[in-house]
């Protein structure tokens, strides 16, 4: 059966017909995010299968990369977030995870949640600490909060 | 950045390879290619001395040298190695050719085994490209004549003597000449014109 | 003289392979062709003197195949490459580099000025390993809480400071990018694993083992890689899958010996290579034996978080 549609089908019919890029995973505007702390709103959101959608990537290249800003759509609410975990492949030496993690802030900020289940990659700790001089919130609060560093 | 593949083996080939392969134009892409491939190589082992355009003729040159090489590694008594040359030579009596006529011919070889000849353009073109593609140590007259004036050939060694006879009756005359300058006896002037003559004569 | 024999005998052989399409005869010399019992010695001859001895330096490109160069021949440069193996030496000096292979479970201590003990340890399979002289890499995958962690090293990176082979061992792919779709039970591994050692002079073990993958969405077509190390694949796939990998196949690739041999470096490229590198790289393999032999039984250190 096969081999009759393969004598049939020309190998040009079997290509897209335009050019496409490798898969980059990029976390860039309505992309779904999964939230990686205990607050309410976040595990609430998660169980019922809406997970946030990026709205802003406060980035010049407005594509997020890991430890920045970003403000989310939950549950009909806007909350900032850090993003903490990328599926995109990263520089060497820093981890790259299953999913594209966030811990949801607000603009002090302080973490809405108590714990961050997940591990925490350790380079955060410098970009964290950069972005608190520039800015007048303080963004490391939310390595107090983690359990395991990676 | 790739890392080399390690599972397999090669013998090195001792021709220039590109650093792509060509696609040659052909309407069923890759496997079509290899068909044409196939055919040729087929062809080339099969009659040892084939004409074909230069595209064709280089990618199946490497395709043949590489089935060689294999063969020779290997040996007949090799599963993968009869796979590949039952796959790539089209009549079957031809892998009992590779494995028993010319894995022996090419065994202790240091140089490649094919060779690839230009072949004289056609008439009132510009397209150059046909070349001459033959296993080395085929049954045929050579194509590249390696000496074509020979000193010890008939015609070359009446020229030579020739231009060895106008040459001396030259020095004679300029040697007569001095004579005339210095004013020398006449004798001595007949005597050289018949020495002259003599050598002419031998 | 020889030469011209040799072209008569073969001019004969031409001949004959032209005139008798069926001939059998499968001598090269005609006056052996005649007499049946000067085959089958022929025979013996001809199985005998084929199986050529490999060089065993060439076993060296399993363990160590960032030594060998980029096959591109775009991106070769003979300096460069010497300048690297002499400094990936100098580096195997410092620090110990062992042999592990795609599977194995590895754990690597690096500095790292981020952390607050500054160093950091990651425990994990390995699931890739690319590149060529210095730029050689390798991935390490672990699930970590429910999260799948995976981190890049550099094989020859200054910072690292130990890497430990918890467990040696292959697997039956070359690269293990399934396990990211495989059920997370077969990329986890205990930070605290303790290391297994194998006895001397043994060979590296291939783990059989096949991996369950989740059900779908994947990241990646697996059904269409030939891939030998995952069990339940056939019951996700629709009928149109099916379809379409049969019509993606491309049974004439393994026959594409140029494609081979564009990806290889020649046997007489490799042991210029290996001879050049083999008697410090055996120093060092004495070096490693002499102290596995030496080191007595530590307790195990605690991990920081």
């Amino acid at each position: 059966m096969f081999r009759t549609i393969l004598n049939k089908l020309n190998p040009v019919e079997l290509t897209c017909g335009f050019h496409t890029t490798a898969c980059l995973n990029e976390v860039r505007l309505l992309t779904r995010l999964r939230v990686v702390d205990n607050s309410e709103i976040g595990m609430r959101a998660m169980a019922e299968g809406k997970p946030p959608k990026v709205i802003c990537v406060y980035n010049k290249q407005r594509v997020g990369f890991i430890g920045d800003r970003v403000m989310v759509a939950i549950k009909g609410q806007k909350k900032k977030g850090i993003l903490v975990g990328l599926k995109q492949t990263q520089k060497v030496k820093v981890p790259k995870f299953d999913s594209n993690n966030i811990v949801l802030i607000d603009d002090n900020g302080t973490p809405l949640g108590t714990r961050i289940h997940v591990p925490i990659p350790t380079i955060l700790r410098t970009i964290l600490k950069e972005k608190t001089h520039s800015k007048g919130a303080d963004y490391t609060k939310l390595l107090a909060i983690a359990t395991k560093f990676v | 950045m790739n890392q080399a593949e390690v599972s397999k083996l090669v013998s090195k080939l001792r021709m220039n390879i590109k650093p792509e392969h060509r696609r040659l134009k052909n309407l069923k892409g890759p496997e079509g290619r290899i068909d044409k491939l196939r055919k040729t190589v087929t062809g080339l082992i099969k009659f040892e001395r084939i004409e074909l355009n230069i595209n064709r003729g280089d990618e199946a040159r490497q395709y043949a040298e590489r089935l060689i090489s294999e063969a020779i590694r290997h040996g007949d008594c090799h599963k993968p190695t009869m796979d590949m040359a039952n796959f790539w030579l089209l009549e079957k009596q031809l892998v009992h050719k590779l494995f028993k006529v010319l894995v022996p011919r090419f065994e202790n070889s240091t140089v490649s085994y094919t060779k690839m000849i230009k072949a004289p353009k056609a008439q009132n073109t510009e397209h150059t490209n046909k070349i001459v593609l033959e296993l080395r140590g085929n049954p045929y007259p050579d194509l590249i004549v390696k000496q074509p004036n020979n000193r010890l050939w008939i015609q070359n060694v009446l020229l030579d003597a020739a231009k060895y006879d106008y040459r001396q009756s030259k020095i004679s005359e300029i040697a007569a000449n001095i004579g005339k300058d210095t004013q020398l006896s006449s004798s001595s002037l007949t005597a050289n014109n018949k020495g002259g003559t003599q050598k002419e004569e031998s | 003289m020889a030469v011209t024999l040799r072209k008569s005998t073969e001019l004969f052989t031409v001949a004959k392979w032209l005139t008798r399409r069926d001939c059998r005869t499968l001598s090269s010399l005609p006056e052996k062709a005649k007499l049946a019992s000067l085959e089958v010695t022929e025979k013996a001859e001809t199985s005998r003197r084929r199986p050529k001895k490999v060089n065993p330096l060439l076993e060296n490109r399993h363990a160590y195949p960032e030594f060998l160069p980029d096959p591109n021949p775009k991106w070769r440069n003979s300096l460069r490459e010497k300048l690297e193996r002499a400094d990936m030496l100098k580096r195997r000096n410092q620090i110990d580099i062992p042999e592990f292979y795609v599977g194995s479970i590895l754990a690597v201590t690096i500095a790292d000025p981020h952390s607050q003990g500054k160093t950091n340890r990651f425990v994990g399979i390995c699931i890739e390993r690319k590149g060529c002289g210095l730029r050689a890499e390798f991935t390490l995958r672990n699930v970590v809480d429910h999260q799948g962690v995976e981190v890049r090293y550099d094989l020859y990176d200054p910072t690292i400071h130990k890497i430990q082979v918890l467990r040696v061992e292959k697997r039956l792919d070359d690269k293990l990018f399934y396990l990211r779709d495989a059920l997370p039970e077969y990329s986890t591994f205990s930070f605290d694993m303790d290391p297994e050692i194998l006895p001397e002079g043994t060979p590296v073990p291939i783990n059989p083992v096949k991996v369950e993958l989740k059900p779908k969405p994947w990241l990646e077509r697996w059904e269409r890689q030939e891939l030998q190390g995952i069990s339940n694949i056939e019951q996700y796939l629709t009928k149109k899958d099916k379809v379409r990998r049969e019509l993606r196949k491309t049974p004439w690739e393994k026959y594409d010996l140029m494609k081979q041999y564009r990806k290889t470096i020649p046997i007489e490229e490799q042991t210029d290579i290996w001879s050049e590198v083999n008697s410090q790289l055996q120093q060092l393999q004495l070096a490693r034996k002499k102290s596995t032999r030496k080191r007595t039984f530590s307790a195990p250190k605690t991990q920081l978080g």
